[in-house]
C-alpha cells in the first residue's frame, strides 16, 4: 500500500461498537472501537473515576511487550483527556487494531519485536481520539500527535516529519509529541542522541503540525507555498473537518 | 475546654488517606515544621545510590543497586551463538561499509542483547505470586531493551567471534591489512542475557533497573573465544577481557504531585518529586524520565519519556535537563 500523503479517516465504521474510527496516514491504518461507559470488572473498578482500558492488537501475531508499552502510554494519556470523574465505577474500553504498517524492505521483519515502536504512536492516538469522539464520550480536550525525526545528512541535521521506517532506523533521534487542544504538551517520547536545543526545534515543528488552528488559515497557506509544503499536515484542522463532514452527513435528513 | 480532636500516628494517616498525608507534609505548617516529603526528602532530592559489582559468581558481570528501599540485582551472562543457528543470517559483503546504523541493526536483528526484568513476588505488596508478568514488568523490559539498543553502549565488534586462518609462510608477514581481513571468517556471536531481579521495590523502578544494567555491563568480562579448526567448535580460554562500554547514560525520573486529588488537571499547585517512592508513585499520574549522558563533556539526552499529564511543558522539561545532569554526576561518582 502506498503511503498516503494526506491523513484519511472514517467515523463509525463498526456497526456494533459504541463508537469507532478508521484512520490511515503515513502507511499506517488503524481501526479503533470504543465501548463505554460500561460495567467494570471488580478488580478494575475505581470508586471515584472510570477505568480506561486500552488494548492494542498488532497487524500480525499476538501482542507482546511492545504492545503493553503502547497500551500503558496511551492509557495514561487518554485518561487525561476523558472526563473520567463523570463515570465512577465504570469502564471505557478502547480497542485499537493495526491493519497495516509501512513495510521496510531493508531489514528482516520479525514478527515479535521487543523495541519501542515510536512511529505508530501518533496513528494509535489519533484513532483513539476519533473513536472516542464518535462514541460521544465526554472529554476535556482532544489531542493531536506528531512524529519528528532528526536525520543528519552530510553533517547537517534536518527535521523530518512523519519519517519512513528506513528514516527512523537511520535517524539520530526520533521524537513523538502530543498536544491537547488547549496547546498543552500531553505526551513526549524521545529516543536517540540529541541536545536540549535540538529538542526545542523538534518541539516547534511538532507543535506547528499539531496545533495549527483554522483561524490562521490564510497565513498557513502562504507558509505552505513558501516552504514547499513540507510542514506536514494540520492535524487539528483535519480532526475538525473530519467531524464536521460526519455531522453534516448525519444531519442530512433535517 | 479544648475540642476533642482525632489524631492518628503517621503510618495510620498514610494508609487511610495517602493524598492529604503527602499534601500536608509538602505544605509548610510553621517555622518549626519545615516542608518536605513524607520520606524526609526535599522535592528535588533523590535517594543516594549504592552500587556493588561482581557479587554473582556464575555470571560474567553483575551488579546490585540499592537506592532507598529499591534493590535490584542484575546479572549478565554471555552465551555463544554460532552463525549456523541464526535463521536468516546474512554475512556482510566485502563492499558493504560498516556504519553505526548497520552495527546497531546487527545487534538487533540477531537479538544479541536480551534483557529481562522480573518483579519478584514479595518485593512489593502489589505483585502476586503465580501470575504472568505484569504490564509494569513488560513495559520496563521494553524500555530497557530499547535504550540498550538505542544508546549504542555495546559495540557488536566486541561480541563477534572470528575464525582466523593463517596460511603457511605468512605467519609473520602482516604488511597488508586487507589481506588479513580476508582470512578471517565470522563464526559466531556472544549473546548477552541481561537479567534483572527486583529484590525489593519502593518506587522508581526504571532508574534503578537502568543503573543496574549499566553497572553490570561495565563489570562484564567475556572469555576470549576462538574457533578451533580440529574440533570444529568455538573454544574459550581462561583469560577474559572486559567488555567495552561506551558512554554512561543515566536515567532520572520524577513524578508530578497535584494539590487536588480529584480536581481538574491544571488547577491548584503542583510539586515535582524527584526519584518518587512507592507511596508517591501511586498518588502521581504524570511521570517524566530523562536519560542523559554527560561523559563526553557536553550533555546529550538519550531518551525522554513524559506522559500522563499536562503540567510539564516546554520550560519545565528544559529545566529538568539540569536536574538530570546533577543526577548524572551523583551516579557517575557512585559507579567509580
Amino acid at each position: 500500500m502506498p503511503a498516503t500523503r494526506e491523513p484519511e479517516a472514517d467515523l463509525s465504521v463498526l456497526p456494533k461498537a459504541d463508537g469507532s474510527a478508521r484512520y490511515s496516514y503515513a502507511g499506517y491504518t488503524v481501526t479503533g472501537s470504543v465501548n463505554g461507559p460500561i460495567e467494570a470488572q471488580r478488580r478494575d473498578e475505581h470508586a471515584y473515576e472510570a477505568h480506561v482500558d486500552v488494548i492494542v492488537r498488532p497487524a500480525a501475531g499476538v501482542g507482546g511487550t511492545r504492545e503493553r508499552h503502547l497500551e500503558t502510554t496511551l492509557q495514561s494519556s487518554l485518561t487525561q483527556l476523558i472526563l473520567v470523574k463523570n463515570f465512577p465505577r465504570s469502564l471505557i474500553q478502547i480497542v485499537l487494531q493495526v491493519e497495516s504498517a509501512p513495510e521496510n524492505d531493508y531489514v528482516n521483519t520479525k514478527l515479535v519485536q521487543a523495541s519501542l515502536n515510536f512511529a505508530i504512536i501518533p496513528a494509535l492516538l489519533q484513532t483513539a481520539v476519533l473513536a472516542l469522539l464518535s462514541a460521544a464520550v465526554p472529554m476535556r480536550a482532544t489531542a493531536t500527535s506528531a512524529i519528528v525525526a532528526v536525520v543528519s545528512q552530510d553533517g547537517a541535521s534536518e527535521l523530518v516529519a512523519d519519517p519512513s521506517p528506513r528514516e527512523v532506523e537511520a535517524a539520530q533521534s526520533v521524537h513523538v509529541l502530543a498536544f491537547t487542544s488547549q496547546d498543552e504538551l500531553l505526551l513526549a517520547e524521545s529516543e536517540g542522541d540529541f541536545t536540549v536545543k535540538e529538542w526545542d526545534d523538534v518541539y516547534d515543528t511538532a507543535k506547528r503540525i499539531c496545533c495549527q488552528s483554522g483561524a490562521t488559515k490564510g497565513e498557513s497557506i502562504e507558509m505552505v507555498l513558501d516552504e514547499k509544503g513540507d510542514n506536514g499536515p494540520d492535524m487539528r484542522q483535519f480532526l475538525r473537518s473530519t467531524l464536521e463532514t460526519k455531522v453534516v452527513a448525519d444531519l442530512y435528513w433535517k | 475546654m479544648a475540642q476533642p480532636t482525632l489524631t492518628f500516628p503517621r503510618p495510620v494517616f498514610a494508609k487511610l488517606s495517602p493524598h492529604p498525608f503527602l499534601l500536608r507534609s509538602l505544605c509548610p505548617q510553621s517555622e518549626s515544621d519545615p516542608a518536605g516529603r513524607t520520606n524526609g526528602r526535599a522535592p528535588r532530592e533523590a535517594r543516594s545510590i549504592n552500587i556493588h559489582t561482581s557479587s554473582l559468581s556464575h555470571a560474567h558481570g553483575s551488579a546490585v543497586i540499592r537506592t532507598g528501599d529499591t534493590t535490584v540485582i542484575c546479572g549478565v551472562r554471555a552465551e555463544v551463538l554460532p552463525v549456523a543457528s541464526i535463521p536468516q543470517f546474512r554475512p556482510r559483503a566485502a563492499f558493504e561499509e560498516e556504519t553505526e546504523t548497520s552495527k546497531r541493526a546487527e545487534l538487533k536483528n540477531y537479538d544479541l542483547l536480551v534483557p529481562n526484568i522480573e518483579l519478584a513476588t514479595g518485593c512489593a505488596p502489589q505483585f502476586l505470586p503465580g501470575v504472568p508478568p505484569t504490564a509494569l514488568a513488560q513495559t520496563l523490559s521494553t524500555r530497557v531493551y530499547s535504550l540498550l539498543h538505542g544508546s549504542g553502549m555495546v559495540d557488536v565488534e566486541d561480541l563477534r567471534i572470528w575464525k582466523r586462518q593463517k596460511k603457511e609462510g605468512e605467519m609473520e608477514v602482516d604488511e597488508d591489512g586487507e589481506e588479513e581481513r580476508e582470512e578471517q571468517e565470522l563464526v559466531g556471536y556472544w549473546v548477552l542475557y541481561v537479567d534483572l531481579l527486583f529484590v525489593s521495590f519502593d518506587g522508581n523502578p526504571f532508574d534503578a533497573a537502568w543503573t543496574a544494567v549499566v553497572a553490570a555491563l561495565k563489570d562484564t568480562k567475556l572469555p576470549v573465544a576462538r574457533w578451533d579448526t580440529e574440533r570444529e567448535a568455538v573454544v574459550c580460554s581462561r583469560e577474559s577481557r572486559p567488555l567495552k562500554v561506551r558512554g554512561l547514560p543515566v536515567a532520572c525520573s520524577a513524578a508530578v504531585f497535584l494539590e487536588k486529588e480529584y480536581g481538574e488537571p491544571g488547577e491548584g499547585r503542583h510539586w515535582i518529586l524527584l526519584d518518587p517512592d512507592r507511596l508517591e508513585e501511586t498518588l502521581c499520574r504524570e511521570v517524566i524520565t530523562m536519560v542523559v549522558d554527560c561523559s563526553s563533556g557536553e550533555t546529550r539526552i538519550r531518551a525522554i519519556e513524559k506522559q500522563g499529564g499536562t503540567v510539564v511543558g516546554r520550560e519545565l522539561l528544559r529545566g529538568f535537563a539540569g536536574v538530570a545532569e546533577q543526577r548524572w554526576k551523583e551516579v557517575s561518582k557512585a559507579m567509580q
